[in-house]
């Protein structure tokens, strides 16, 4: 969505560039290939525009890779010339070193190529994939577009290196692959899991210690509906598994969901617990938990806060997890403040009847029709906060208009879990957008869209909840304005970037705001 | 007359002749302008444009309309918005003026508007209908008045010469020639390699372009050269001058010392609005690009001073007897302490807040009980909090940049960095120092008592 929305507008810009009086400009051709931010973990450092800037023969083109700082302004541009299926798929930078992972579509390779302080190319990393294996990035990584980088990303190691995770597929294996890409030496490693199942799904959660943790899921085959969960600790300089621990050892069973380096150089792993036989992609969470893991996989401390005993202290909430007037909640993020607190992000979901459905039921003589009895309703936000010692200090609902999504028939029996992946990953209908956080801990935001009907104002909102120095405040920007259009698109923490078109003065005016 | 650096010794000179000497008034009047005078201004700039669009070719009419009505927005605004018509700096500026002209009466017949500006840029222009503007930018470094009467005598050896009609008129015939259009409908129906042809394209007509205005520079230089040594100015000026326009850059004048003039007791300046980041490219080389020596250096504007001045050395030497003051040394310096502030204003009028903060502060430095200083500082800080809390700061304010100096991109760091609550409290605690000082000015007390609910809010 994001890189779509700064494509289209900078297409719009080349546009009003090249529709201008200057016969030379209506004769050249530069097309924007792909366009997005650069970060440093959630931070934005910078943004790139690859442009088509010529096309050579029929098979090879010019291009133009542009890379701005975080104010927009140009620091390079790269020429170089190669094939005309070549795009950029994703970047990061690690604090000296940027990367970037362009796609071949035509000759099937990911080419990594790191860039230095210097601006000048260190190294390059190629992985050759295999036709099998393109189909199955087409179904997942290639298809995704996931804000928060779940399953995918690249993941800078601070001045060392890069983590990348990409689905790869291995025989008849459908499985991930990670990757280190150093940016001191020309050093690689790749970790893929392929024994003890037929499919995985591996998250990074992050890097401790000289030891890489991945949240790995494992499926006995394709139709595998409650896969095994496990930590999995790889070494950062070799890439060898040094551990796999199964989140099911404890007294409950554990999903992860984040990793933080905290009290007194500890890693801990934030999830949602299920009963010790649930399943924890269809069953009702729990509630929180709080893993303390050591470099060697050992548990070294447990704490689990419930819905009904911890939770319920500050939110009408149910054992299995559902809040008055807010229905279940999704996790989309939780972190760590420099000061020990902990704070998850969840939005609110529930099963609604679904006027449509009803009514095609009984058109059609009570026979299902195509569409679903129920349908589902996403609520509020929701923030908690806990103490670093785990304890749940404060539970706060943001009010938010509610969206509906109808559902096609037969969901109505599947469970509400399950919907929620569903609705973050099929249908997009949640309003969380992103979570950002400065790098030494000590402010966050937390940015979602909403939509107002209001005397004053009535459209779409970008609203944020920021945290800076203990403090908590709402922000909203209305993105309805006097432009013609208006995209609001991610900036280093604490800022967005503005942009408003004007058609009638062919003017893009692109600014800088911070989020109060 | 586009000007970069000034060496630091002479600016840290100017700068404290500026503020030091400067036993500062309680509260500084702005010059008032003689509407009489813009009035006229404008009404000959509309005649000229009258005149100018009656006599376009047809052929290439649409082109012509396009540039002139693009030149007239910027001259009326320039007029209207950003000239110096207060009697006494005009009068002083005209003095000069006539002087030139008296020696040289072939110029009598131009029909000029010459004035000072309000910009802070140190620049000159002749806009090429007759309207010459000197900013206040420039006039703040220059020296003496034979370096002001150069500026004048080159901006007008542009007009006399007819530059600017001459470069429009040669760009609206290149883009309508015949080999101009046939290459770019060629073009056009190529597939492969087009925007290299074309980059060459139009590479020809910038360099062309270019070289042309280079040629200017060289050929205004010439003539202001004559016109100047008529005059009875030390010709010595010009070197100066030029060695000036080389070198100017405003990062010399007195380093801004955020962490002290926005310091409280109460309040404290917090390193973090300051402190640097990792960055991308961190150490990427200032000359880091594609371009060659010899290609940024044809693509300049104006060529290298040094090389200006190298060409006119012989003539300079010969002709170093006159002087460096005729009309008035102590108005010359008022209107530079003058202009200083006339510009720190003129940004607030046009929106530049952090440019208006920035030179606010720098008076403020310098003369801890400049009144006009501390208003505007205050007046200014308040200005920022409204904008960031409508979430339009962004278009108000400049961007850290590799174009601006170390100094001014501190404070644009700062106030990228600054939240809302971090603003209101520096303007309170601001405001609370300086309310002794300023117990008498009731402007200032409006922004403080803003300040202060802010801050509460």
């Amino acid at each position: 969505m994001k890189k779509s929305i700064i494509a289209a507008v900078l297409l719009l810009f080349v546009l009003s560039v090249t529709a201008q009086k200057l016969s030379i400009e209506n004769v050249q051709k530069v097309t924007l290939r792909n366009a997005d931010a650069i970060k440093e973990g959630s931070e934005v450092k910078g943004y790139y525009f690859f442009y088509v800037s010529d096309k050579i023969d029929k098979r090879t083109n010019e291009y133009t890779l542009q890379i701005t700082d975080n104010n927009l302004k140009k620091l390079k541009d790269i020429k170089f010339v190669d094939s005309k299926d070549v795009k950029i798929l994703e970047s990061s930078f690690n604090g000296t070193d940027l990367i970037f992972l362009f796609y071949n579509d035509d000759a099937l390779t990911f080419d990594y190529q790191v860039y230095g302080a210097d601006g000048k190319k260190k190294y390059s990393y190629q992985r050759q994939l295999t036709k099998k294996e393109r189909r199955f990035l087409e179904n997942t990584y290639l298809r995704m577009d996931d804000d928060e980088n779940n399953y995918k990303g690249i993941y800078p190691i601070d001045g060392r290196g890069f983590i990348s995770n990409t689905p790869s597929r291995e025989d008849k294996d459908y499985t991930f692959q990670v990757d280190f890409f150093s940016t001191e030496k020309r050093k690689q490693w790749s970790y893929i899991p392929t024994i003890g199942a037929k499919k995985f799904i591996g998250d990074y959660l992050g890097t401790f210690n000289g030891v890489v943790f991945l949240e790995v899921l494992k499926f006995t085959g394709m139709m595998d509906g409650k896969p095994d969960s496990y930590v999995v600790g790889l070494d950062l300089e070799t890439g060898k598994q040094l551990f796999e621990k199964s989140t099911d050892e404890g007294k409950y069973k554990f999903y992860p969901a984040s990793m933080s380096i905290l009290n007194g150089d500890k890693a801990y792993i934030f999830g949602e617990y299920f009963d010790p036989n649930g399943n924890i992609i269809k069953d009702k969470s729990h509630g929180f938990a709080f893993i303390g893991m050591d470099e060697k996989g050992k548990i070294v401390s447990e704490k689990y806060c419930g819905w009904d005993l911890e939770l319920g202290k500050f939110l009408e909430v149910t054992s299995k997890g559902k809040i008055a007037d807010f229905g279940f909640m999704y996790l989309h993020n939780m972190f760590q403040t420099a000061n020990g607190d902990i704070y998850a992000v969840g939005e609110g979901f529930m099963k609604v009847a679904s006027a449509l459905g009803i009514a095609s039921t009984v058109l059609s003589g009570g026979r299902q029709g195509v569409v679903s009895n129920v349908k589902v309703k996403v609520t509020d936000l929701i923030m908690i906060k806990f103490d670093k010692d785990f304890n749940v200090k404060e539970a706060k609902i943001y009010d938010k208009n509610s969206n509906k999504q109808e559902l096609p028939s037969g969901m109505e029996f599947v469970s509400t879990p399950l919907i929620g992946k569903l609705l973050k990953y099929s249908y997009g209908e949640f309003d969380y957008a992103y979570t950002q956080m400065n790098k030494d801990n000590t402010a966050f935001t937390v940015c979602y869209s909403d939509y107002v009907k209001g005397k004053d104002y009535k459209g779409s909102t970008f609203n944020a909840i920021s945290y800076n120095d203990g403090k908590i405040t709402t922000d909203k920007i209305n993105t309805k304005s006097e432009a013609t259009r208006s995209s609001v698109l991610p900036a280093q923490q604490g800022q967005v970037l503005i942009l408003d078109y004007y058609k009638k003065d062919k003017r893009l005016d692109a600014h800088f705001e911070k989020l109060n | 007359m586009s000007v970069k650096t000034i060496p630091f010794l002479i600016l840290i000179l100017l700068i404290s002749r500026l503020y030091s000497t400067a036993q500062a008034p309680a509260i500084y009047a702005f010059q008032q302008d003689d509407t009489l005078v813009r009035n006229n201004y404008l009404e000959e700039v509309a005649s000229k444009k009258k005149m100018l669009l009656s006599g376009v070719p047809k052929s290439a009419a649409s082109d012509y309309k396009e540039i002139y009505e693009s030149q007239f927005d910027e001259i009326n605004d320039l007029v209207k918005t950003r000239s110096v018509t207060a009697p006494v700096a005009q009068e002083y500026l005209q003095s000069m003026v006539k002087q030139v002209i008296a020696a040289n009466p072939e110029l009598a017949k131009l029909h000029t508007r010459i004035f000072f500006t309000r910009d802070w840029w140190p620049n000159a222009a002749s806009m090429g209908e007759g309207t010459i503007g000197i900013n206040a930018g420039l006039m703040v470094f220059l020296h003496n008045e034979a370096e002001l009467v150069f500026v004048i005598c080159h901006e007008l050896a542009h007009y006399y010469r007819d530059h600017t009609q001459k470069s429009i008129d040669k760009y609206v015939e290149t883009v309508n020639s015949e080999v101009f259009q046939s290459e770019l409908k060629r073009l056009s129906k190529v597939q492969f390699g087009v925007n290299k042809q074309l980059e060459a394209l139009s590479k020809g007509i910038a360099f062309n372009s270019r070289r042309h205005s280079r040629d200017n520079e060289a050929e205004a230089d010439r003539y202001a050269f004559a016109f100047m040594k008529k005059t009875g100015y030390d010709a010595g000026g010009i070197k100066t001058c030029l060695e000036l326009l080389d070198k100017v850059d405003d990062s010399l004048l007195t380093t801004l010392k955020l962490e002290q003039v926005l310091n409280f007791d109460q309040y404290p300046f917090k390193p973090k609005w300051i402190q640097k980041e990792s960055a991308i490219f961190s150490q990427l080389g200032e000359d880091d690009n594609q371009l060659s020596k010899k290609e940024k250096d044809s693509l300049k504007t104006h060529p290298n001073c040094q090389q200006r001045i190298a060409f006119l050395a012989d003539s300079i030497n010969s002709a170093k007897t006159g002087k460096m003051f005729i009309v008035n040394e102590d108005l010359f310096n008022n209107l530079k302490k003058d202009f200083f502030r006339e510009m720190t204003e003129q940004c607030y009028r046009k929106n530049n807040l952090s440019r208006n903060l920035y030179y606010s502060l720098l008076l403020l430095q310098d003369n801890s009980e400049d009144q006009m200083a501390v208003y505007s500082v205050a007046r200014c800080l308040n200005q920022l909090y409204e904008n960031q809390k409508n979430h339009k700061l962004g278009l108000i304010i400049d961007l850290e940049g590799k174009e601006y100096p170390a100094q001014y991109n501190l404070l644009l760091r700062m106030l990228k960095r600054l939240r809302l609550e971090e603003i209101a409290a520096i303007n309170q605690n601001f405001c609370r120092k300086y309310a002794g000082l300023m117990k008498d000015n009731p402007d200032f007390a409006k922004e403080s008592t803003k300040a202060f609910q802010l801050n509460k809010s």
